[in-house]
């Protein structure tokens, strides 16, 4: 019989905290994806600040052995040019395309985010997207044990990533 | 390249455009695109007309690819129709059960165009 050890994700699982896998995940997005060089910015603030036009956050899950969420953030501005990027079409609003746009793009970005650390990625499923727009709407996350944030941009186009994760839960023989 | 019937299995309807042009940038110009969301309207489109080949991604909603992919084969659906799996899937063993299911390839995403040509027009070709 087996008992649930939770370890500190730092001491198993340095990458996940590395800003470097996040960077590099988010490039290969919108390098590959859209078409564009994005590059980290210093302030978070900037791409978190509420735009008069409202926001759009689409939250990807992680389940398995790591627990937790990957949250994309931008202006309604800001969704409408990068999925106009990625689909080649026009937006004129926040619509269910543009929505699931950005749901995609987060998904990717967990996906390659995880996949960047093989020990993982086989143990650690992705939820389907939630994505969330509007003015004047919180995100309540729980207290996650590690969370990893940064913002990008290209042009005059501002988001945020962020990666909240749980403790990893390993399996061990229980002590007799 | 003549006509070339492409059937393009995605819950996102963004990301089903996304291969879609990809497609046509990797040299299938002459592409006839059709689309489900899932792997249930899937096998109801290929019940209704052939094509050449199938894009799947693998985590969906009401039937994923692997299932998908189990009954196209049990049902004799597209028998020699090439399939590739498109997905963020991570986990190696997934990804085996797909190409065991009948799947000739996989490409992660995100992907680039060149990996789009290289991975699915020799299928083409050999098909």
């Amino acid at each position: 019989m087996g008992c649930t050890v939770p370890q500190s994700l730092r001491d198993t699982h340095p990458g996940i905290c590395d800003p470097k896998n996040l960077d590099a995940a988010v490039e290969d997005v919108f390098s590959m994806m859209l078409g564009v060089d994005c590059k980290r910015m210093a302030d978070v603030s900037d791409a978190e600040s509420e735009a008069e036009q409202g926001t759009v956050t689409a939250v990807i899950g992680l389940g398995g052995v790591l627990s937790g969420a990957c949250i994309f953030r931008c202006s309604a501005p800001a969704a409408i040019k990068l999925v106009g990027c990625m689909t080649g079409m026009n937006f004129s609003q926040v619509d269910r395309t543009v929505e699931d746009g950005i749901g995609e793009i987060c998904n990717m970005v967990a996906g390659a985010w995880r996949n960047r650390m093989p020990e993982l990625a086989a143990q650690c499923g992705l939820s389907v997207p939630a994505v969330v727009s509007g003015c004047g709407y919180n995100l309540h996350l729980q207290a996650f044990e590690f969370q990893l944030q940064s913002a990008y941009g290209f042009e005059e186009v501002r988001f945020s990533v962020t990666i909240a994760c749980g403790g990893l839960q390993q399996s061990k023989p229980r002590k007799k | 390249m003549s006509e070339v019937r492409v059937l393009i299995v995605d819950d996102s309807s963004v990301m089903r455009k996304i291969v879609e042009r990809s497609l046509r940038q990797a040299g299938l110009e002459s592409l006839v695109a059709y689309e489900a969301s899932n792997g249930a309207d899937a096998l109801e489109a290929l019940k209704n007309g052939s094509v050449d080949l199938i894009l799947t991604d693998i985590n969906m909603p009401s039937m994923d690819g692997l299932e998908f992919l189990s009954r196209l084969r049990s049902q004799n659906l597209a028998p020699g129709v090439p399939v590739v799996l498109i997905t963020t899937e991570g986990s190696l063993d997934r990804v085996k059960q797909g190409i065991e299911a009948g799947a000739q390839h996989f490409i992660h995403k995100p992907f680039s165009v060149e990996q789009l040509r290289d991975r699915v027009l020799p299928l083409l070709k050999t098909a």
